[in-house]
């Protein structure tokens, strides 16, 4: 049974311990394809400089995609119960980025949390924003 | 209500589609393309579940309604975000019914000009009736 965390051991403004990786333009092609979303913008420099982008983007959905997996790292497989993001920037593929997150709220009743989550770039700017809702043990 | 439209379309279904069956190396697929390596998302088998992000693939048959269609070129339109609610997991072997709704059309004024944002709301259930997820998905027309 895969471990989820503790509703208990979650306090109010803890943050999560950021995560920052490389995003190759293979693996967002690969999720392109995998995603049903296989288009120049999300493919290809050439063709995305045509639709007036700089280069080829990762689709707003891996961004979503990437968070959620983020916040089950911490919380465990299966306890995301409700995830909202803005995109508020374009993720621009082989650079690194950083996923951030902290608690805002606990409900007892429900023993789940409410968080704010974020997405950012090399310049620390926040291209992703949003919040999610995580049920605890 | 911006573009004149008609508050009616508010909340009306215009479109049904039904997609699937979900396999398991799609959904395994899915899931390693998000780096994902735990066995619940990438080893096929009775435990394989969907990574709770793949319900976003989902957009039916119809992107907008012929009304809205009159009024906005989609092809101006940028995804703006998205709300996912979910439900039961998707499982190998689900075909999944997607339910379009109009959720709210709004118009912002910012810096760069006015802009419409379009929510689209699919509600998204399997075979056995369950809700898997209600997304919200939001589009912005300048």
């Amino acid at each position: 049974m895969p471990e989820r965390l503790r509703f208990d051991d979650v306090e109010e403004g803890d943050e999560l311990s950021a995560r920052s990786f490389f995003l190759s333009k293979d693996q967002v092609r690969a999720y392109a394809r995998a995603g049903g979303q296989w288009s120049p913008r999300f493919t290809d420099d050439e063709g995305a400089r045509r639709e007036g982008l700089p280069g080829m983007i990762t689709p707003g959905n891996m961004s979503m995609g990437i968070l959620a997996s983020f916040l089950e790292a911490w919380a465990g497989p299966g306890t995301l119960r409700r995830l909202g993001t803005t995109f508020r920037g374009l993720v621009l593929p082989d650079r690194t980025i950083r996923l951030c997150a902290a608690v805002t709220q606990k409900d007892d009743a429900s023993r789940s949390v409410e968080l704010d989550v974020w997405l950012e770039g090399e310049e620390a700017e926040r291209l992703v924003i949003g919040t999610a809702t995580v049920a605890l043990a | 209500m911006p573009l004149a439209l008609d508050p009616a379309i508010i909340g009306r279904e215009f479109d049904r589609t039904v997609e699937g069956p979900v396999t398991a190396d799609e959904l395994v697929a899915f899931a390693r393309a998000l780096g994902e390596t735990r066995p619940e998302y990438t080893e096929a088998g009775p435990a394989l579940v969907a990574h709770p992000t793949y319900c976003v693939r989902f957009r039916g048959g119809r992107f907008y309604p012929e009304e809205l269609l009159k009024l906005i070129d989609v092809r101006s339109g940028f995804d703006a975000g998205k709300d996912i609610q979910l439900g039961a997991p998707v499982r190998p072997g689900d075909t999944i019914e997607v339910r379009s709704t109009v959720h709210e059309v709004y118009e912002k004024t910012g810096r760069t000009g006015s802009m419409v944002f379009v929510v689209i709301r699919y509600t998204l259930s399997n075979q056995r009736g369950e809700m898997l997820a209600i997304v919200d998905n939001r589009f912005m027309h300048r």
